[in-house]
């Protein structure tokens, strides 16, 4: 499956970075190909493009804050968790989103 | 109502008072009571304390609170009708003569305490910081009820003789009170000139001070007596109010003894174990007669910070709070108690709790201290290359080795008039000489700068016998009384020559106002120079001559004044109060006028560019030298040499090599555009100090073994860390910055580790900082999270472009990965993990000069 994501926390200087970094190796796991986009202390980075979301079955957003770009999504089934969810327990998005 | 077969009359009522029936009721109360020949008695039924409802004092004293079940019962001739004018008192008047105290109730103060202390839950009453430090001891209350040692007030003459006195003293203090009234404008201020009058005047006290010189006590001795009395029933009232009440009657009492002229003011007090000295104020010879290897803190309810004790207790390195209210009814005697004039509170009672986090902060300035010293012998010198002379404060001989110790480039200030406080007769040449001369042989090639005796003001000494002058700072002291004193002033002269022999002795001259003044001075000094060469004594020919700065007709007189003199030393705690008309004992005025107002600024940047135009030296010795607040205003100024308390000189020379003078010259020029102190105080505030050289990763951030007990105490040691390297100077504000972080949601991501965060500019320079425990804590009670390595990363705010960001994100995604985390729990040395860092993070590392690894000493 292709799937897009962000992460973003209020500091933006180490979670939103960790559950990154959670996010795309659970998913590799599950045999999921994902593209992360960060937007923290640095701002956006891994920006996802036009085609990146056009392609991808699903977004997830791992946030504690509001997501930038959100109307870049419109169209796309998002499932928005809070970022303490992505880093502890990411296996449980995944299989919510398999069935 | 009920009628008892002895035919006294009695009347049970509930107190309808919510601040209790205290003095200003009380004495209305027993005001009616005394109209009547009958007596009467008040009784409170919850703790069964009777008083005599004509005395306010016993009334207060029964202490009734809301709600008390009370019986006022009435025995004698007029019982029927006194009852009757008690009972509509009770009914109709005292539910309605509360007045809301709005002030009896703690001031609510929004200062916050480390978390790690808060968990103890210390007993705390804050006030403002006059010599910073810790100090633990037993408290020692210093009355201001005290006779002078041997003196007539001691010696009683008949009985029937020393009542009169005191009933004259009554009525004198009663007049006195009365003629305030006239004119006391508020209904309140009445009201409390009223209860002053009714307990000056009490029954209760006047029966105490009768049965004491009955027992053979002079007046002044059964006033002491009484009021000890008095002021130990209230103080124990748990009533708040009431408590308060023991500090009127000790006004009542001094007043009383003022009239009889047997206080005295000043009298000393022997310590004999480690103590906290707890005062009204104190007198600076009160200071110095107290053995100081017991004085530990110092506790002060009056508000002054600039006055001359507390000056001298700064230069004793006392830790001392100045303005803490009602410290003589917070603090017990005997009691442990603990002064953290870092902070500006005092803890009653030590707990283990509070012994445990002092213990920490104790190991924390030990190892700060420790680390320091290493850097501190060297010269201060800012980024950009300037060089500024740090020198210090000093009052004794005692205070050399460890301002040198400290690595002072010299001292400052000497100030000699200790030398001739607290003494019967004058130091004789020789006594002067066995001190100057030490100085100069620890200052060797060093300037030591002594200042000649500045007597007056405040500083009284009774062989000089001057006389009692209505305004004595705008009066005889300093350079002006020397022509009355000629002998001592050769004297001292001649001892300053003879150890201008050994050393780079240097002489400065206080409250210099005009030429003529430094000319008479070079004429004493020629004088002195002449007897020595008559003697056939050696000393330096041509030794520096300079002034003190604090009259501020000096500024109109630099380019005269430089032909007479080598160099000029700006005593910032006189020249400001001159400079504004503002006493600077006086709170209300002293803050609003204080050292930092653009005004005062511009000034000393005029005196300072005169100076240096006439090529002469200039350094600062005042207060405003000696806070690190001020560092940028003085680098700013250009300043020659800064003169600061010995213990404060490391502070200093690492803050100083952390600035740059330009922008320490532009942060000046936009204070002498402000308009008043509190925009100067936020332009300070806003400047970030920022250390170029203080790399991310340093020995000195990594702890391991570390014995932390607790999340809030983790966070201590972490923060305490910065403080020891020298990459913060708060650590409030950076606790408080890392704990916000935490109110968002734990930082804990399970391994058994966290991983907490902030940013802020009270740090110095971008930090990771790693702390690994011996055993686990809690680092969420809601989750049960239990960690063990606990990584901080602590961000500068104001960069805006922030490099180190990136690194931060790597290090973020590397706490993911399962191995990375194993080899930061398990590698052994900080070496290692330093070196493991830097490679995975790419960065380059510090290797510290002190390897601190160790956990802190917890004794």
């Amino acid at each position: 499956m292709k799937i897009v994501a962000v992460t973003a926390c209020p500091t933006g200087i180490a979670h939103t970075y960790m559950a990154a970094a959670r996010l795309e190796k659970v998913a590799k796991n599950f045999g999921h190909e994902i593209k992360v986009e960060t937007q923290g202390a640095m701002g956006i980075e891994n920006k996802l493009t036009e085609s990146d979301i056009r392609q991808a079955q699903i977004a997830i957003f791992a946030v504690d804050i509001e997501v930038e770009g959100r109307e870049r999504f419109n169209g796309v089934k998002v499932i928005q968790v809070p970022l303490q969810e992505a880093l502890k327990s990411p296996e449980n998005i995944f299989s919510k989103i398999q069935r | 109502m009920s009628q008892t077969p002895n035919s006294s009359l009695q009347f049970a009522f509930d107190c309808p008072l919510p601040n209790g029936l205290h003095a200003r009721p009380a004495s209305q109360l027993s005001e009616i009571a005394r109209r009547f020949a009958s007596e009467c008695s008040l009784s409170n039924l919850r703790n069964n304390l009777a008083a005599n409802a004509k005395s306010v004092l016993g009334i207060i004293a029964a202490d009734i609170r809301h709600h008390d079940p009370c019986i006022l019962i009435v025995d004698g001739p007029d019982c029927e009708s006194a009852l009757a004018a008690l009972q509509k008192f009770v009914e109709q008047t005292l539910p309605h003569c509360d007045v809301p105290l709005a002030s009896v109730s703690q001031g609510g103060s929004k200062k916050a305490l480390p978390r790690s202390l808060q968990k103890a839950n210390p007993v705390v009453s804050w006030g403002s910081q006059v010599s910073r430090g810790i100090g633990m001891g037993k408290v020692v209350i210093l009355s201001r009820m005290t006779l002078p040692p041997a003196s007539d007030s001691l010696r009683a003459t008949h009985p029937h003789h020393e009542l009169d006195k005191i009933k004259a003293a009554v009525a004198g203090v009663r007049h006195r009170i009365s003629d305030r009234l006239k004119y006391a404008g508020t209904p309140v201020g009445t009201d409390i000139l009223q209860a002053d009058l009714a307990m000056a005047g009490d029954v209760a006290l006047m029966e105490k001070l009768a049965s004491e010189v009955s027992m053979g006590k002079s007046a002044a001795q059964a006033i002491v007596e009484t009021g000890q009395f008095f002021i130990n029933l209230l103080g124990n009232s748990d009533n708040e109010y009431v408590r308060q009440r023991s500090a009127d009657i000790e006004e009542i009492c001094l007043q009383l003894l003022d009239e009889i002229g047997g206080r005295n003011p000043a009298a000393s007090i022997k310590l004999s174990e480690p103590c906290v000295l707890v005062a009204e104020a104190i007198a600076p010879q009160q200071l110095l007669d107290l053995d100081r290897r017991f004085l530990k803190g110092l506790v002060l309810e009056h508000s002054g910070t600039t006055s001359h004790a507390a000056i001298l207790a700064r230069s004793l390195g006392i830790p001392t709070l100045a303005g803490v209210r009602n410290a003589r009814l917070f603090l017990t005697p005997g009691q442990e108690a603990l002064v953290d004039a870092n902070r500006g509170f005092a803890i009653a009672g030590i707990t283990p709790g509070v012994r445990r986090f002092y213990e920490r902060e104790q190991g924390a300035f030990r190892r700060r201290k420790q680390l320091w010293s290493l850097q501190s012998g060297k010269a201060a010198t800012t980024t950009d290359g300037q060089r500024i002379e740090v020198a210090a404060n000093v009052l004794s001989g005692d205070e050399l080795i460890p301002a040198f110790e400290n690595g002072a480039d010299g001292i400052g200030l000497f100030r000699t008039e200790m030398i001739f406080l607290s003494r019967e007769q004058a130091p004789s040449e020789e006594e002067q000489y066995a001190i100057y001369s030490e100085a100069a042989r620890r200052s060797g090639n060093r300037p030591a700068i002594i200042r000649t005796f500045d007597i007056g003001g405040d500083k009284k000494v009774p062989y000089l016998n001057l006389a009692k002058e209505e305004n004595p700072f705008l009066g005889w002291r300093g350079v002006r009384l020397y022509s009355d004193h000629q002998e001592f002033l050769q004297q001292q002269l001649q001892a300053l020559l003879r150890a201008s022999a050994e050393g780079n002795i240097q002489i400065m001259v206080p409250m210099v106002a005009s030429v003529d003044e430094i000319l008479q001075f070079k004429a004493a000094l020629a004088e002195a120079q002449q007897r020595l060469r008559e003697r056939g004594t050696s000393f330096q020919a041509n030794i520096k001559i300079g002034i003190m700065v604090e009259v501020p007709s000096v500024a109109f007189a630099v380019e005269q004044l430089c032909r007479e003199v080598d160099f000029f030393s700006i005593g910032t705690n006189d020249l400001v109060q001159y400079f504004f008309a503002a006493d600077r004992g006086n709170p209300k005025v002293s803050s609003r006028f204080g050292v930092r107002h653009p005004a005062f600024l511009r000034f000393l940047d005029q005196i300072v560019e005169q100076i240096h135009l006439s090529g002469k030296w200039v350094g600062m010795c005042g207060e405003m030298a000696g806070e690190l607040f001020n560092l940028p205003l003085l680098l700013g100024l250009g300043l020659d040499e800064i003169s600061v308390p010995a213990a404060e000189i490391p502070s200093f020379k690492q803050a100083i090599a952390k600035l740059d003078s330009e922008s320490c010259v532009k942060i000046l020029d936009h204070a002498l555009a402000c308009t008043c102190v509190r925009e100067v105080d936020e332009l300070l505030a806003s400047q970030s100090l920022q250390s170029p050289t203080q790399p991310l990763l340093s020995d000195h951030l990594i702890l391991l073994d570390n014995e932390s007990h607790s999340k809030e105490e983790v966070i201590q040691e972490m923060v305490n860390t910065f403080f020891i390297c020298g990459r913060t100077e708060n650590r409030q504000q950076l606790e408080d910055a890392i704990w916000a972080r935490e109110a968002m949601g734990s930082t804990g991501f399970g391994y058994g580790f966290a991983i907490p965060h902030c940013k802020t500019d009270v740090i110095t320079a971008n930090s990771i900082c790693v702390l690994r425990m011996k055993s686990p804590i809690e680092w969420d009670a809601a989750q049960g999270e239990q960690v063990s390595t606990v990584v901080l990363l602590a961000l500068r705010e104001s960069d805006k472009v922030n490099t180190h960001m990136q690194v931060f994100s790597v290090l973020a995604r590397k706490l993911m990965n399962n191995d990375f985390r194993q080899y930061l729990q398990t590698i052994q040395t900080v070496q290692q993990i330093i070196q493991y860092l830097s490679e995975q993070l790419g960065i380059p590392s510090e290797r510290g000069s002190l390897s601190i690894t160790a956990p802190p000493q917890l004794s």
